[in-house]
């Protein structure tokens, strides 16, 4: 729930609320003062009868106007009393109630009980066009109250708005560190600037680590050069014994591992760097054709039955990413397909599908791009493949999935 | 030929002077940059291999003086960094080649030879080697006249071979050399061998030497001695 809609929910009940039971209030009261009008009026009428019977021992002749009426009758009281009430109209055509007041008064030798009553129609008219007008008003206030809370809340919401659409464009290592405006409100300000060193420390942070990392292989070049040169130039002795021989083989070996970790992590940390942001928009079947040749020999030494089905796509990112993330993905499908069995390419729809034969079950697609992974038994390859290709596709704004089907590793680029 | 050594990791320097010694080539090390500076100014090389860093200047500095002096020699970079816009910008500064550490010295003596090649054959583009002569335009070897039928990759590793003659290469440099690293396979020695056997195999039914030689299963010798 929006912090407006929260707010407007709370506010409208509670002023609903008030509203109501002021109205209500103010119903009665104006009710209570109304009547209390009608009553001295009818107050007023008893007088001037008290006053004729006074004069002329007799009461006077009745007179029906249409919002009054005056009717007497003998009584056994014989005291003087008065009382009102209100009743329903006496001669049912009329809808209104009318106000009356009972009272006695000695007649000559009999007591008379008079009876006064006036229309309310009038009052009751009048109460309803105020509680109408009253009503009306109050709606009014709550649909303008509404609106202007709302322009005035967004108004005033805005700075908080355009820093959050600032921190979403923002990605760690992209250099891309968002501006934020300066507003009039000290909360929003400091948030902002909360922010900004946050975001500036992280940065740095983040910057440093990757220097780092880049360094470190970059210094790591020269001592695997001497290495590899020394045994370049040991292997050139005639005297070496067999023994001697396989030693210096397997230290090839393991620089070479090394030197391919380090040029993988060195790749790795310049893809983040977005060392590779200039891109390209090429036909993407021509490149997977062009691909192929160079692996072809392998896939036949492998007895590998490689098929294709190409459609014509077009792709845009960077051109040297997407040859070593064809060159990954194909030595990810040569090596983990076992002898005899078969790598299927389809390009289609936007969709870059690269299947190849298990020789065991289904790999775990939370680990599988993971640093270090190792999907087979095979210690030769240091897990960094499929990382490198995640990243790839990553700065260059695709998606991959991979999924296990009746056999088949299939890895498939979404572009 | 002279070849200048720029480099400050004097072991390295060295392993390349003690492996292109035996080249036929005398080569002379520069550890910094003013002695380098020093040495271009007045002396000619046939190639110079250059570091791009060095204590006290940068390498492409002295490739930009090479080059304003009108200096013909080749210029082979060897770096640490790899990254394709060094790369552009050594080549584009006037650097012939460009070779990333950690390099086999095979294949670094291979790229020396390519370029002093190009520097110094102008005009003649065929390369001999006792019986075998090849022509490097057209990617095509004879033996004593007799066109020879090879695969690219049976000429790259023939070609490779002669330019580390009488020197044992490892398995793991020819497979880089034939395959580049980009592929990951290098691993893969088992094709580097149906390869050396099948040039190996032409060779000898065109009437060549068996220059050939398996080298305790760790790598191959080039060579015309017995």
């Amino acid at each position: 729930m929006k912090l407006f809609t929260r707010y407007f929910r709370i506010n409208l009940l509670a002023t609903l609320l008030i509203f109501l039971l002021a109205s209500i209030a103010f119903y009665f009261l104006l009710w209570w003062v109304m009547i209390r009008q009608v009553d001295e009026d009818l107050k007023i009428e008893q007088r001037e009868i008290e006053t004729y019977v006074g004069k002329y021992q007799r009461p006077p002749e009745p007179i029906t106007v249409k919002d009054q009426r005056i009717s007497y009758e003998t009584t056994d009281l014989r005291e003087q009393m008065h009382h009102f009430n209100t009743v329903r109209s006496p001669d049912k055509q009329e809808r209104a109630d009318f106000r009356q007041i009972s009272f006695t008064l000695p007649v000559g030798n009999q007591w008379l009980l008079f009876k006064v009553s006036k229309s309310l129609e009038g009052t009751q008219d009048m109460n309803r066009s105020i509680i109408l007008i009253s009503g009306l008003t109050v709606i009014l206030i709550l649909i303008v109250s509404l609106l202007i809370n709302r322009w005035l809340l967004r108004r005033l919401w805005q700075p908080f708005y355009t820093t959050l659409a600032g921190i979403k464009k923002f990605r760690l290592g992209e250099k891309k560190i968002p501006a934020f405006e300066q507003s009039p409100i000290d909360e929003f300000n400091l948030l902002n600037s909360t922010l900004d060193q946050f975001i500036q420390a992280a940065e740095k942070e983040y910057t440093l680590l990757k220097e780092f990392t880049e360094n470190a292989s970059h210094e790591l070049q020269t001592p695997l050069a001497i290495v590899r040169s020394k045994l370049d130039t040991l292997i050139q002795d005639e005297q070496l014994s067999e023994a001697q021989s396989n030693a210096a083989q397997t230290a090839y070996e393991a620089i070479r591992k090394m030197a391919r970790l380090n040029q993988s992590l060195l790749l790795l940390s310049k893809i983040e760097n977005r060392q590779f942001s200039e891109t390209h928009s090429f036909d993407f079947k021509k490149f997977v054709e062009e691909k192929m040749p160079a692996w072809q020999e392998l896939w036949q030494g492998r007895n590998l039955r490689v098929t294709r089905l190409l459609e014509p796509a077009h792709i845009e990112m960077n051109t040297h990413l997407a040859d070593i993330l064809l060159n990954n993905l194909f030595s990810n499908a040569t090596r983990h397909s076992p002898e005899g069995g078969s790598i299927h390419l389809q390009l289609k729809d936007h969709q870059f599908v690269i299947s190849n034969t298990a020789s065991g079950g289904s790999l775990d697609p939370g680990k599988l791009f993971k640093r270090f992974s190792k999907g087979g038994q095979s210690t030769d390859q240091h897990g960094l493949g499929l990382s490198i290709v995640q990243q790839i596709v990553e700065v260059s704004g695709k998606r991959i999935s991979y999924h296990f089907d009746k056999g088949q590793h299939i890895f498939t680029l979404h572009f | 030929m002279k070849v200048l050594i720029i480099e400050d990791e004097k072991a390295l320097a060295e392993s390349i002077l003690a492996y292109l010694h035996s080249e036929h080539y005398t080569c002379e090390m520069a550890p910094d940059f003013s002695t380098a500076m020093e040495k271009i100014s007045c002396y000619d090389y046939a190639c110079i291999i250059l570091d791009i860093t060095l204590p006290g200047g940068s390498g492409l500095d002295l490739l930009r003086e090479l080059k304003a002096n009108h200096k013909a020699e080749g210029v082979l970079i060897i770096s640490a960094r790899n990254s394709l816009d060094e790369k552009i910008l050594g080549l584009k500064s006037g650097a012939d080649d460009y070779l990333t550490k950690p390099f086999h010295l095979s294949e670094l003596a291979a790229r020396v030879s390519a370029i002093i090649r190009r520097k110094s054959f102008e005009g003649k583009n065929s390369l001999r080697f006792d019986e075998l002569e090849l022509d490097l335009l057209e990617k095509t070897v004879r033996v004593d006249k007799r066109m020879l039928d090879l695969t690219r990759k049976e000429y790259d590793l023939l070609l490779y071979f002669i330019s580390n003659k009488n020197k044992v290469i490892s398995k793991g440099a020819i497979a880089e050399h034939l395959w580049g690293d980009n592929m990951d396979m290098a691993d893969n020695y088992d094709f580097i061998y149906t390869h050396i056997k099948n040039l190996r195999k032409k060779l000898l039914q065109a009437g060549a030497q068996d220059y050939i030689k398996s080298v305790y299963g760790m790598g191959y010798k080039f060579s015309d001695r017995p």
